[in-house]
């Protein structure tokens, strides 16, 4: 068997997508209902994930305590069976899921309007199911999804994709095969705007090239948002008609 | 900059997502387009779902509440929600959130830390409520002082982990509430069981103590706490003395003979009442068919819960009724046979709205 083609002469990528075009994406709120104040579970491609958010509530520890806003924590738990093969190690304290976190932490502080909750602590917690590339960005729509269901307030949704660059082409929402093979680019999208909340670049990418990476990046994250936001709009409006057929 | 912006837009128009294939592209286009209605002075209309970023309204002269930001003369919402209008104040009512305590609200807490001169009460609100030692009914009556012994022996009248209920006396600054337990209605519980609802889904209500069929009394906590119980001699005290009272109301029009105070509690049996039996941890003992009693109450609030059925006294009993076609209590809690209680209970209502 010949290698792999990344990207076929005839546009077309490993798993038969264009270079445009987003994996499979389906989303649904409040999954756990009964284990967290708000939840989600997201299928982004392969990707499967859990999130949960806990709070706004009393810090655990007095340490965490700031009299001005809220402390927000983010644990993210990639299970020993998500990928193909099976993990001897669990990833809990790997350098590259610490820095996940932090990243993550850094991208909702600001997204988030902490001074409404002072002295208290929010919790997300993340469980990877299944992973198979671009998954920053489908961990970002997760918790972005979760924080909704929990009623904090944010300012905007922030979609996360992954953007590689082949040769000269951008392609969009990245699988484990490509991501391997090519230089890739995570991007945190604010709302509809053009405002980035996250850039994660890990590799080294030609500058010249990285303005059609965003542009393509963009232009996906904000149709993720409107899948993310057409999913919350019918999650609403099932529950508005509950509440007015039983009151 | 600008450059980027319209290599986007260029971009754009030529792109295909796997997504749109699906089905409903259409419905994508027209909520775009709901967005854009909000024009210069507009408002979204009360009741419309909004989601988080979406602008609400961009003229200035309305007051901006709960569930909204500002930014550049535009309100934008911050939650995921209803738009509520209220005069000239506009606001986002989260579809989901944690319980906001407000002042004379009958919860149900549990102490989670026991403190200088104060518990904290976990009440399932963002912060956990402050209990003083001061607004606590102590043995030896009322109108005692609290003495430095108080102080001492705290955790002999309520502990980690106990249950209590109580009413909010006041609000701080940052939200957080602070609870009293000065009346004999309040304070420690036993003898009963525990559970759970979603806060929005109790009432707030004259009454939150109900004496139910079978010799069980439930105490709906505006937080969404309830607790079922072994029907006690005070909550016959206070059901009884709450109907006299309302027959001498009603006499005292007529013949004017009614002497107010005569039927409440009295200070002297107060201080009898609070002494160290309120804060006893023992059980009464409880028979079998009392604790299934209680055990089907709790189930049937479970289904009224999981069909998201508000919960008041009559439900809950309309509800009881409906359960007794199961025989087996465990049951109650199959999904099916909720829904179906649940069914009952609103058909039940409807029928009676009809009559």
């Amino acid at each position: 068997m010949s290698r792999l083609e990344i990207y076929s002469p005839e546009g077309l990528r490993v798993d038969g997508r264009r270079w445009n075009e987003l994996r499979r994406f389906e989303c649904s709120i409040n999954t756990h209902a009964n284990a967290s104040d708000g939840s989600s579970y997201l299928e982004q491609g392969n990707n499967k994930i859990i999130t949960l958010v806990n709070g706004p509530q009393e810090p655990k520890l007095r340490s965490h305590t700031n009299a001005t806003k809220a402390v927000l924590t983010v644990s993210v738990n990639i299970t020993r069976f998500s990928k193909t093969e099976r993990s001897k190690s669990s990833h809990r304290n790997e350098r590259r899921v610490l820095e996940m976190q932090t990243a993550l932490v850094r991208t909702f502080e600001k997204n988030i309007l902490m001074h409404l909750y002072p002295r208290t602590q929010i919790d997300i917690q993340i469980h990877v199911l299944q992973q198979d590339g671009g998954l920053m960005g489908s961990l970002i729509n997760g918790i972005t999804l979760a924080l909704i269901d929990a009623g904090i307030a944010i300012y905007d949704y922030i979609s996360g994709v992954s953007i590689g660059l082949y040769d000269t082409t951008p392609l969009l929402d990245l699988n484990t095969v490509e991501e391997n093979a090519m230089s890739s680019v995570t991007l945190g999208v604010m709302g509809r705007s053009e405002k980035l909340s996250l850039l994660l670049v890990e590799d080294k990418l030609a500058l010249d090239r990285m303005e059609s990476v965003l542009a393509i990046g963009i232009a996906g994250a904000h149709r993720i948002r409107d899948l993310m936001d057409k999913e919350l709009r019918k999650h609403g409006e099932k529950r508005l008609a509950n509440v007015s057929s039983n009151q | 900059m600008s450059i980027d912006v319209l290599s986007v837009r260029k971009r754009q128009e030529g792109f295909q997502f796997v997504n749109e294939l699906e089905s409903d592209s259409d419905s994508d286009v027209e909520m775009a387009n709901d967005e854009d209605k909000v024009d210069s002075g507009e408002v979204a209309k009360d009741g419309t779902i909004v989601t988080p970023g979406e602008l609400v309204t961009d003229d200035p002269v309305w007051m901006r509440g709960h569930g909204t930001y500002f930014l550049e003369n535009q309100t934008y919402a911050s939650v995921a929600g209803t738009v509520s209008r209220v005069n000239r104040l506009l606001s986002v009512i989260p579809l989901r959130g944690r319980y906001a305590p407000e002042t004379g609200d009958h919860v149900i807490g549990r102490i989670a830390e026991v403190g200088n001169r104060r518990w904290k009460v976990d009440i399932g609100a963002k912060q956990h409520a402050v209990l003083m030692l001061g607004s606590v009914n102590l043995p030896g009556g009322v109108l005692r002082r609290k003495s430095e012994s108080d102080e001492l022996q705290m955790r002999n009248f309520l502990k980690e982990g106990d249950l209590l209920n109580a009413e909010i006396q006041s609000l701080f600054q940052d939200g957080s509430a602070s609870l009293h337990t000065r009346s004999l209605k309040y304070g420690k519980l036993r003898n009963g069981t525990f559970l759970q609802v979603r806060s929005p889904l109790i009432v707030r209500s004259k009454k939150h103590t109900h004496n139910l069929p079978g010799n069980v009394t439930v105490i709906l906590g505006v937080n969404g706490f309830i607790w079922l119980r072994k029907t006690s001699k005070v909550d016959n005290a206070s059901d009884a003395s709450n109907v006299s009272g309302r027959n001498a109301a009603t006499l005292s029009g007529a013949s004017g003979d009614y002497k107010p105070g005569s039927n409440s509690v009295s200070i002297t049996r107060l201080e009898e009442e609070s002494s160290w039996e309120i804060y006893s941890d023992k059980n009464d003992p409880i028979p079998e068919a009392m604790k299934r009693t209680i055990a089907r109450y709790s189930n049937v609030i479970r289904a009224l819960a999981h069909c998201e059925i508000g919960i008041t006294e009559a439900r809950v009993v309309a509800a009881y009724e409906a359960s007794m076609a199961y025989s087996h209590v465990g049951s109650l809690i199959d999904k099916d046979n909720m829904e179906s209680i649940g069914q009952d209970v609103i058909n039940a209502e409807k029928m009676r709205g009809n009559a």
